[in-house]
């Protein structure tokens, strides 16, 4: 799982090849350490840990911002807190 | 040409699926008519697949991101559908009184969900959710299944008929049926209920009653708090909402709101599991209908060749002496069968099970001797896997997620490629196997299907899991906040 910073304010987590509950676990707690209009691209390919993301992200207010399928399985996740 | 395949390849190995499913039944049916038992166990199974997928349903995840990520939607709606489910187990059992069975109360129950619950957790998916990753490509949720198969195996062949005989037996409340508690009979083995009677005691109590106190306590726990505040804020942004210096508080119909936002936020789930309550009825109806032509009350009695004369099929006609023509030629002995000419066939949604027959049959051609105890010698027997009829409902219940999520581009191959993920997917698949075998069923078998036929063992169980999830989501948890204690910005973990 690695957590990259790309620029002011825009990091990335990519938690592919990764089972429930990792991908949720360590995408929420990088949101955590991240500032409030900060923003996070993740990428899972774990199609239940999506959801529990998405889920996850409505209840704590944070936007998903963006939602794309680079290829087949995996799923890109722009949030922002 | 070639765009068009790469566009379309997930449904055209979609189709590769389902038409390998079709020629497999029809390479059952060809062999003997009477296999048509076993394709429809399997169709079942692909039903199961299709809907579990599409649910994301599992157990593991109810529990886990409830207690870990604070998301409820998982458990909202293995919850509905159990409302679901017991409304056509009701009807089933008024109309099958022999499908009625109650399961004993007692700290087994208990023991085997804590068991169950720590090992869900660690291994990233329940019984269920195992089969159905799998399908999506999960080889790590396969090393899960056959650790679970093992697990249970040696666990039946050494230490299951002393667990038995020091904990079960004698020390339980027996014939305890919410439907029996309510309206007599407990005891008696042949009491009947209507359909009413059964929708009072299994579906109305057990079912809905239970499971409405536990969604309220989701959403005070839960729910309530993160959702008030976002829902006070809304409103005091609204224009005049705070106009005369006054703050905003949340009312009834607010809490309602909020209680109904977490219900509808499961939508999907529940209308799998939903589903799944109509296709389990479909299949106890289906099945009791094939035992009633074919003449058998147990598919061992078919591999044997020998009809049980003095048993009656579930129209309560005799069995008759003479085996059909549409049976194969085959005389199945002990231990291929067990030594009541009986194999595992549940005539049900059943998931843990039938991964034992496989890891007992396995270790038996090992030359290990997997037959000299209760569970295999005289329940279950030890069948050719492809013989065994309800391990052919796991294998289409793996097809029909693979089906699903090819067709939902979904699909994914996984492999484990750390030590901490193979220790992960066998600690939490074996433990998964032990607690199935000690609380004598796993997240199905001795939680969602009794619960949805009235059983309070249901319960029991489900505390267990509840107790086990919960302190594997703490280790877990605890372990990624030691992984993630620095303050830097960036890290590389493997797991």
């Amino acid at each position: 799982m690695k957590f990259n910073k790309l620029e002011d304010g825009k990091y990335e987590l990519d938690v592919t090849g990764y089972v429930c509950p990792h991908p949720q676990l360590y995408t929420l707690k990088c949101m955590d350490k991240l500032q409030k209009g900060m923003e996070l691209d993740v990428l899972i390919d774990n199609p239940s840990s999506v959801e529990s993301v998405t889920q996850a992200c409505n209840g704590k207010g944070y936007e998903i911002v963006e939602k794309t399928n680079p290829k087949a399985g995996v799923t890109a996740l722009k949030i922002q807190k | 040409m070639a765009d068009a395949v790469t566009k379309y390849r997930h449904k055209i190995y979609a189709i590769g699926v389902l038409g390998f499913v079709a020629i497999l039944s029809i390479l059952y049916l060809l062999s003997a008519p009477v296999y048509v038992y076993i394709v429809a166990y399997m169709w079942f199974g692909f039903l199961y697949g299709i809907l579990q997928q599409y649910g994301r349903f599992c157990f593991a995840s109810a529990f886990r991101d409830l207690i870990m990520v604070k998301v409820p939607r998982m458990f909202v709606g293995i919850i509905i559908g159990l409302i679901m489910l017991s409304i056509v187990n009701s009807y089933i059992v008024s109309v099958y009184p022999d499908k009625y069975i109650i399961e004993s109360i007692g700290f087994h129950g208990l023991l085997g969900g804590i068991i169950f619950g720590l090992g869900m957790v660690f291994a990233g998916g329940c019984a269920t959710g195992s089969l159905y990753k799998t399908g999506e490509g999960n080889m790590i949720s396969f090393v899960v299944l056959l650790s679970l198969a093992f697990s249970q195996a040696i666990f039946n062949a050494t230490v299951f008929d002393w667990f038995k005989a020091h904990f079960i037996t004698g020390k339980t409340l027996n014939d305890w049926g919410v439907t029996k508690l309510l309206f007599g009979g407990v005891g008696n083995p042949n009491a009947k209920y209507s359909f009413w009677q059964h929708l009072v005691g299994d579906t109305l109590i057990n079912a809905v009653l239970v499971g409405l106190v536990l969604l309220i306590g989701v959403y005070i726990f839960v729910v309530r708090k993160p959702y008030l505040k976002r829902r006070t804020r809304q409103i005091a942004a609204t224009a005049g909402a705070t106009a005369d210096g006054g703050t905003v508080k949340a009312g009834f119909k607010d809490e309602l709101a909020g209680f109904w936002s977490m219900i509808s936020a499961s939508r999907r789930t529940s209308i799998a599991a939903i589903l799944i309550g109509i296709v389990a009825g479909a299949q106890i109806f289906t099945l009791a209908w094939l035992q009633n032509r074919y003449n058998f009350t147990n598919f061992g009695q078919v591999l044997a060749g020998q009809p049980a004369v003095h048993q009656k099929l579930p129209n309560g006609k005799p069995v008759s002496a003479k085996a059909p023509s549409s049976w194969p030629k085959t005389h199945a002995t002990y231990p291929d069968v067990s030594h009541n000419n009986t194999v595992f066939d549940p005539g049900y949604w059943y998931i843990t099970t039938q991964e034992a027959m496989l890891g007992g049959w396995i270790l038996r051609h090992a030359d290990f001797s997997m037959a000299n105890n209760s569970y295999f010698g005289q329940d279950n027997g030890l069948p050719n896997p492809w013989l065994s009829p309800a391990l052919l409902l796991s294998v289409g219940l793996i097809f029909g997620a693979a089906f699903k999520s090819l067709t939902a581009r979904e699909f994914k191959w996984k492999f484990p490629h750390s030590k901490a993920q193979w220790g992960y997917a066998v600690g939490g698949g074996t433990l998964m196997g032990i607690g199935a075998r000690v609380g004598l069923g796993c997240n199905i078998g001795a939680f969602y299907g009794p619960a949805a036929f009235g059983n309070p063992s249901a319960w029991v169980f489900f505390t267990g899991l509840f107790i086990g999830a919960g302190l594997s989501a703490k280790y877990i948890n605890y372990f990624a906040n030691r992984m993630m204690a620095s303050d830097d910005m960036d890290f590389d973990i493997k797991l």
